[in-house]
């Protein structure tokens, strides 16, 4: 997300002559909102960053200190976790190069689609919002239900002719479709507001320039390729970078429906840090969970530095 | 174009919206018709439409499976932290936009700056604080987390809210002898109806369906909000997907209806929040 002060009614910072009274009152309208981030977000922040560099399983008085050996097992040292986080890591590189992919080819069209039709507009924007606001466990249940091996899905199949793709073990259970399916549910989640954006932006493009276009015989889809995708680029970087940074950091779609299973096929890096902070009963993994957290924040920042210089070259 | 061919191309493109409806509408459309089954029919599979449509499964999952109580709990869980937010953010936004005090633009940084610290990197020294704090396990352990994360959102949007409103209104009070706390209460606020009830929204619904933090903090059944019991229904030993899908259609339910009647300015509040 791109983040951006707003206009500042202020002109003249440091200069400026502050009345006391207005000082007074400023602290007091920022008092709460820095009072539960005191607690709630810096003394976490520190918290956690210093666990990173300690060993320790919740349940020992002591923190052991080990230094950037967290940082240098979970990358290559340890026989134990450093598999789990490549192949982790590169779970969560498919799922960063099919999401934003799949998200912006099934939502752009999408939502050219929708916006040239008059009747239904709304109803239909509704309904393709559903996926998004009920996104939780309970739709994932759901789709467990519907992808199980007795499931609608693989029934769909057979009645469509296709039975040479129903899964017999449910798409969940078997490992080369569970990472596939996990993909489809995190587009199904994530076309929603990729979509919304690129129709906000679609009834913003200048009528006058594709009837223009039209006038000289341009096709729609000619319109639609030379003139309204490249208008819509800086959506598309947006919709691309969203679905990045929830793709490298989201794993509760993961979480719920296979719980990285089966085998490892579907673990990603955020449900490693999950998984390592709450899963692993008394072994001391919980200075590794914070270390990958890190790992994760500075891929983070990473992310939204590439995002900023994408978007100013688009703009 | 001739007419034949303008036709086919409606037809195609009213087909494609309409599949892709369907595409959103699956799992939905199989959650209400297991919630609709008893459990010898959910368990032979099959038909979308129950052949022996029956209120039971829901009945007896909201009453004797308690999902009334934890239903209540939610409400709780969803309605403090919205109100918090709303006071809380409000306030914050009033700051930073209209008065001028030391700080005020490193402040305003760096709460935006919080934007880009994954949840799950901070998700166990809360659930370590929380348990030091005897926080753990109730529910305000939940709120106060909850509202803290919506902090950079809220903020933000409440900020540019409150930066667009005319500050001759302010000083044409001012002179009247308001202070800024009525200032802010019967001029910013009122002024500001729309974004306030966009970012209740924003807020109401991912809290509403919050799970990963539930899961970790609640152990105490009583406790329970919506999203925790119907995963406890799951690992329960005699798995029903009827009584499941009755579960996650009552957790669905209230979300679609607030979305219904807020869609417009849920709707402007996503635009806005990702072109700011």
């Amino acid at each position: 997300m791109v983040v951006s002060t707003p206009t500042q009614p202020a002109p003249s910072r440091g200069r400026t002559r502050y009345r006391g009274s207005e000082v007074a009152w400023g602290y007091a309208f920022v008092l709460p909102a820095i009072g539960l981030f005191a607690v709630m977000g810096v003394y976490t922040i520190v918290y956690g960053f210093s666990l990173s560099f300690a060993s320790w399983n919740g349940f020992a008085p002591e923190w052991r200190w080990v230094g950037l050996r967290n940082y240098a097992d979970l990358l290559w040292a340890s026989p134990q976790y450093a598999p789990l986080v490549h192949q982790a890591a590169l779970n969560t590189m498919w799922v960063m190069i099919a999401v934003p992919v799949l998200t912006v080819l099934v939502s752009f069209p999408l939502a050219v689609l929708l916006n040239s039709v008059r009747r239904l507009k709304t109803v239909l924007r509704s309904v393709y919002f559903l996926p998004h606001v009920t996104s939780g466990i309970a739709v994932y249940f759901a789709w467990v239900y519907v992808l199980q091996p007795d499931g609608a899905i693989n029934l769909l199949l057979r009645s469509l002719g296709l039975g040479s793709l129903q899964q017999p073990q449910g798409f969940l259970g078997n490992p080369t479709t569970a990472l596939p399916t996990l993909i489809v549910i995190t587009v199904w989640t994530s076309v929603p507001v990729a979509m919304l954006l690129y129709l906000a932006s679609l009834q913003a493009v200048d009528p006058s320039l594709v009837e223009a276009a039209r006038v000289d015989g341009a096709s729609v889809w000619q319109v639609t390729r030379r003139i309204v995708w490249p208008l819509l680029r800086p959506i598309t970087a947006i919709v691309v970078l969203l679905a990045l940074r929830d793709s490298l950091q989201g794993f509760q779609t993961f979480l719920v429906m296979t719980n990285g299973g089966p085998g490892n096929h579907t673990n990603v890096l955020g449900l490693q840090t999950y998984r390592l902070a709450f899963l692993s009963q008394l072994s001391p993994t919980l200075g590794l969970s914070s270390a990958l957290g890190w790992l994760l924040f500075v891929a983070a920042v990473i992310l939204a530095a590439v995002n900023m210089r994408v978007l100013r070259r688009l703009t | 174009m001739s007419r034949l061919s303008t036709v086919l191309v409606r037809v195609t493109v009213g087909a494609l919206l309409a599949l892709y409806a369907a595409i959103s509408l699956y799992p939905f459309l199989w959650m209400v018709s297991a919630a609709f089954k008893d459990q010898f029919e959910v368990a032979a599979g099959g038909h979308l439409i129950p052949r022996h449509p029956t209120l039971r499964t829901l009945t007896e999952t909201w009453n004797e499976l308690n999902f009334f109580d934890y239903f209540l709990n939610s409400l709780k869980v969803t309605g403090l932290t919205v109100l918090l937010v709303l006071v809380i953010y409000s306030a914050a936004g009033y700051a930073f936009s209209v008065l001028h005090f030391p700080g005020r633009r490193a402040l305003y940084r760096l709460f935006l700056a919080l934007l880009f610290v994954p949840g799950v990197t901070v998700l166990l020294p809360i659930v370590l604080l929380e348990n030091r704090l005897g926080l753990l396990g109730g529910h305000w352990g939940l709120i106060l987390p909850f509202v803290n994360g919506t902090a950079p959102l809220s903020i933000l949007l409440m900020t540019n809210a409150f930066s667009v409103i005319p500050s001759e209104l302010r000083e044409a009070a001012r002179v009247d002898g308001a202070g800024e706390l009525r200032i802010f209460a019967t001029i910013y606020l009122p002024l500001s109806r729309p974004v306030l009830i966009t970012i209740a929204v924003l807020t109401a619904i991912p809290t509403w369906n919050e799970y990963l933090l539930t899961r970790v903090s609640l152990n105490d059944p009583e406790a329970y909000t919506l999203p925790i019991a119907l995963y406890d229904l799951q690992s329960s030993a005699v798995q029903h997907y009827n009584v499941l899908m009755a579960g996650a259609l009552i957790v669905v339910v209230p979300v679609i209806l607030l979305f219904v009647a807020a869609q417009r300015y849920f709707v402007n509040g996503l635009i806005g929040a990702v072109k700011a």
